[in-house]
C-alpha cells in the first residue's frame, strides 16, 4: 500500500504516473522499477500490489492484448481492453490462488479519439474515470484532484496537477515513495515525461 | 464404414506412399505463387495475389501475413486451412514471449508450425492441412536474415531462396539459375519480382512484396515502386533481346557473307538478310 | 471406386480437391439468392424465401419482429444481420453459433464484436468441419451485414469451406451470377440506403424465377446508425413492410386480391 500510482486525464491526454520502489517489509529493494506496461500503441497500463502477482498478472496481459492486436490487425479500445482485464482479475478472485493487483488502465481511443481512464482494483471492480489514484498517496491525492482537476487542461497544467499530488504525498505520507515514472498516452502514442 | 470416422485418414498405401499428403501437396500446386529471396541482411517475400473482382473490398485479402513482430509468413494451398494455422502460430509467439520472456526464434515457429501439420498426418479422423509456408524473419538479436518452408507433410527446410504454390517448379528453377549469395536490399527485391513474373503474366498489379532489413522491419512495396522494378526488368528483358537479336543477326549476315563468297562463282553476291 | 474420394468425409482428392466442400456449394447454388448492397450510410439484405407449399402456414411469419420474420435473415449480434443460403437446418444451427459468438466477445470485452471477427468465428468453425472426422462441412453460405467503430459499414461473405471476402456489393445461392453481373452494372461506390434499397429490390426481382415480387417471397433488412445515439440499429421488415416497400418501388403485385393491402 507504500506504493503509489495515480492517472489523469486531460484534453486529448491521459497521465499515468507510478512510483518507482520495489519494497519487501520494511526494506526497499530497488527504486528504478517500472510499474507501468505499454500494452498496445495507445494504451498503458500501471500495477501495484502483491509483489510477483503484479510482474505475473501484468504480463499475461500484456501477452494477450498484443495477441490481439497481431490477429486482428489493429488493437483493443481502451474500454475493451480494460473490461478484458477486469473479467481476468474478476475470473481469478473466484479461484484458490487469486492475484493481488491493483491497476490503471490509460488510453487514447484511436476510434472516438477522446483519452479513457479506468480505476480496477483486485477485487475486479472497475470504474471509468477523470482521475483515479491507487495505494496510501491515494488518500491526500484524490482531494487535491477534486479541486484542481480540469478535463480541459493542456498537458502542462495536468503535469502541474500530477506534482502537486506528488509532492503533497511526498511531505505528508509517513514514508515518502521516491521517484515516479511517468508517462502519457495521446492520438501520437506514448512517451514517457519527467516530472 | 460406420466406423471411419475414428480411424485414421492418412494411412499407408501396400507401396508406402501417404496419398492423403501427397494429394494435400496437389492442393497446394493450386495455390497462387509465393517466392522467398534471402539476401545478404535483407529478407523479401513475394506473393502471386489474384486480382480483386470489381466489388470486393480488396482489404480482405492476406497472403502474408505477420506472426509477431519479427516473423512474417507467406502460404499457398487452402486458405481457410491457411487462416486457423496462422492462428495457431500467432498464439504460440505470445506465449513463447510470456513463458521464456523472449521472442520466438524464426527456426522455433517453424518448427512449431511443422509440428502441427505433421500431427495431422497422423491423427484420428483428420485430413492434413492443404498449405504449403514460407517463412521469414530475423531472429533476436541476430543480422541473419532467415528464410524457411513448411510441407503438408510437416517437413521443414531452410533455404536462400525458394517458392510454393502455382509453377512453384519453374520458379524455383529459375531462382537455382540466378539466385547469388550476399544480394543486396535491392537485388533481392528484383530477384523476386523477376522470378514471380516467371508465373504471374498480368504484371505488377498482381503482385505483392514485403521486405523485412532487421529484426521487426518490416515495409511493404506499394504498386507505384513494384511497377518500376517490373518496368525496369522489362527494359532488360527487352535490351537482352534487342543484344540477342543484333547478335542473331550479325552471326547471320557473318555467315550469309561467308556462304555468299563460297557461291561467288555460282550466284551473284546478294546476301539474303536472315 | 470411383466415389473412393467423394463419398467420405472430407478428405483429399489426388487432384487436391475437396469434394464435400464442393458438393456442399453445389447444394447452395440452389438455394434462395441471398443479396447484400453496401451503402455509404448503411447496409441492406434481401433474401429469396422459397414457399414449399400452398398449405404452409406463414402466419406467424406474418408478425415479423426484430429477429428475424422467418428463415433467412436474422440478427446474429446489435450490430451485424446475417442472410443465409444453404440447408436450413444447417443454417439454424449457424445462426444459433454466431450469436452465442457475439455474446462471448461482448461478454469478455464489453463491446459489439467487430463484425470481421464475427464472421472469422464461424468461418474457423466451419473450417474445422472440413478438416475433422467424420463430419460433413456446413451446407450453408452467409452474408453479414453490420458496422463497427473499427471499418464501419462492412459487408462480408462466408462458404461452406471456411473463406471469407470483404464485398460492396455480392450474392449467394440460386442465381448469383446473374445478380452479381447486375450489381457490377448498377452498384456506384458513394450509393446511400435509399437508393441502395431500391436497386437491391430491383436485382431481386431481375433474378427471381417468379415473376411478381411479395412479402411471401422476400425478406429484407437494414442496418444503419441510429441519428440520435449514433450506434448501429438495424431494421428486418415486416412482412406489411416488405409490400409497402415494393409498392413504393413499382415491384408490387399487380393483382389486387391479397389481404396484404389490409396489413
Amino acid at each position: 500500500m507504500a506504493e503509489t500510482s495515480f492517472g489523469i486525464t486531460g484534453k486529448g491526454y491521459v497521465i499515468i504516473a507510478s512510483d518507482t520502489t520495489s519494497a519487501r517489509s520494511i526494506i526497499k529493494m530497488k527504486t528504478d522499477e517500472d510499474k507501468i506496461k505499454t500494452l498496445s500503441p495507445h494504451l498503458l497500463m500501471s500495477y501495484s500490489g502483491e509483489p510477483g502477482d503484479t510482474v505475473q498478472f501484468a504480463e499475461y496481459v500484456e501477452r494477450n492484448i498484443r495477441l490481439y492486436q497481431i490477429r486482428n490487425l489493429y488493437a483493443l479500445r481502451p474500454s475493451a481492453a480494460a473490461s478484458w482485464i477486469r473479467r481476468a482479475l474478476a475470473t481469478s478472485l473466484r479461484t484458490r490462488k487469486a492475484y493481488a493487483v491493483n491497476l490503471l488502465v490509460g488510453g487514447y481511443d484511436t476510434a472516438s479519439h477522446d483519452p479513457h481512464l479506468y480505476w480496477i482494483d483486485y477485487f475486479g471492480t472497475m470504474t471509468e474515470v477523470p482521475f483515479a489514484a491507487h495505494g496510501y498517496g491515494a488518500y491526500f491525492a484524490l482531494s487535491l484532484l477534486d479541486r484542481y482537476h480540469d478535463p480541459e487542461a493542456t498537458l502542462e497544467e495536468g503535469l502541474a496537477t500530477l506534482k502537486r499530488c506528488i509532492n503533497e504525498v511526498a511531505q505528508r505520507l509517513v514514508i515518502d515513495p521516491g521517484k515516479y515514472k511517468v508517462k502519457v498516452v495521446d492520438k501520437d502514442g506514448i512517451r514517457e515525461v519527467e516530472v | 464404414m460406420s466406423r471411419s470416422y475414428d480411424r485414421a485418414l492418412t494411412v499407408f498405401s501396400p507401396d508406402g506412399h501417404l496419398f492423403q499428403v501427397e494429394y494435400a501437396g496437389e492442393a497446394v500446386r493450386k495455390g497462387t505463387c509465393a517466392v522467398g529471396v534471402r539476401g545478404k541482411d535483407v529478407v523479401v517475400l513475394g506473393v502471386e495475389k489474384k486480382s480483386v473482382l470489381q466489388l470486393q473490398d480488396p482489404r480482405t485479402v492476406r497472403k502474408v501475413v505477420m506472426l509477431d513482430d519479427h516473423v512474417c509468413l507467406a502460404f499457398a494451398g487452402l486458405t481457410a486451412d491457411g487462416r486457423v494455422l496462422i492462428d495457431k502460430a500467432r498464439i504460440e509467439c505470445q506465449s513463447h514471449r510470456l513463458t521464456v520472456e523472449d521472442p520466438v526464434t524464426v527456426e522455433y515457429i517453424t518448427k512449431h508450425i511443422a509440428g502441427i501439420k505433421q500431427k495431422y498426418t497422423q491423427s484420428g479422423g483428420v485430413r492434413p492441412f492443404g498449405i504449403s509456408t514460407l517463412i521469414v524473419g530475423f531472429d533476436p538479436n541476430d543480422t541473419r536474415p532467415r528464410l524457411y518452408q513448411t510441407e503438408p507433410s510437416g517437413i521443414y527446410s531452410a533455404w536462400k531462396a525458394n517458392a510454393i504454390g502455382r509453377s512453384s517448379k519453374t520458379v524455383r528453377e529459375f531462382l537455382e539459375k540466378n539466385h547469388k549469395d550476399d544480394l543486396t536490399r535491392e537485388e533481392s527485391i528484383k530477384l523476386t519480382v523477376k522470378s514471380l513474373l516467371e508465373v504471374v503474366q498480368t504484371g505488377a498489379k498482381n503482385i505483392e512484396i514485403s521486405v523485412m532489413e532487421e529484426y521487426g522491419k518490416v515495409t511493404n512495396l506499394d504498386l507505384a515502386q513494384i511497377e518500376a522494378i517490373v518496368s525496369e526488368i522489362e527494359r532488360e528483358k527487352e535490351a537482352e533481346a534487342e543484344r540477342k537479336r543484333s547478335r542473331l543477326a550479325a552471326t547471320a549476315a557473318g555467315q550469309a557473307a561467308m556462304s555468299s563468297r563460297a557461291d561467288t562463282e555460282t550466284a551473284p553476291p546478294d546476301a539474303p538478310s536472315q | 471406386m470411383a466415389r473412393r474420394y467423394d463419398s467420405r468425409t472430407t478428405i483429399f482428392s489426388p487432384e487436391g480437391k475437396l469434394y464435400q466442400i464442393e458438393y456442399a456449394m453445389e447444394a447452395i447454388s440452389h438455394a434462395g439468392t441471398v443479396l447484400g448492397l453496401l451503402a455509404k450510410d448503411g447496409v441492406v439484405l434481401a433474401a429469396e424465401k422459397k414457399v414449399t407449399g400452398k398449405l404452409l402456414d406463414l402466419s406467424a411469419t406474418k408478425e415479423g419482429g426484430y429477429g428475424g420474420s422467418g428463415e433467412k435473415i436474422f440478427l446474429l449480434s446489435s450490430n451485424v444481420i446475417g442472410g443465409l443460403a444453404g440447408l436450413t437446418a444447417d443454417a439454424n444451427s449457424v445462426v444459433n453459433y454466431a450469436r452465442t459468438a457475439a455474446q462471448q466477445h461482448l461478454l469478455a470485452y464489453n463491446e459489439e464484436i467487430p463484425v470481421e471477427l464475427l464472421a472469422q468465428r464461424l468461418c474457423d468453425m466451419k473450417q474445422g468441419y472440413t478438416q475433422f472426422g467424420g463430419l460433413r462441412p456446413f451446407g450453408v453460405s452467409l452474408l453479414y451485414a453490420g458496422y463497427d467503430p473499427h471499418y464501419q459499414f462492412q459487408l462480408y461473405r462466408s462458404d461452406p469451406s471456411g473463406n471469407y471476402s470483404g464485398w460492396k456489393a455480392t450474392c449467394i445461392g440460386a442465381n448469383n451470377g446473374t445478380a452479381q453481373s447486375l450489381l457490377k452494372q448498377e452498384y456506384k461506390d458513394d450509393i446511400e440506403v435509399k437508393d441502395a434499397i431500391g436497386l437491391a429490390l430491383r436485382t431481386m426481382s431481375k433474378t427471381m424465377d417468379s415473376t411478381t415480387l411479395g412479402s411471401e417471397k422476400l425478406e429484407f433488412a437494414v442496418l444503419t446508425l441510429d441519428p440520435v445515439t449514433k450506434q448501429p440499429k438495424a431494421k428486418i421488415y415486416r412482412p406489411a413492410e416488405i409490400d409497402a416497400l415494393l409498392e413504393k418501388e413499382g415491384l408490387a403485385k399487380k393483382d389486387e386480391d391479397t389481404e396484404m393491402k389490409a396489413a
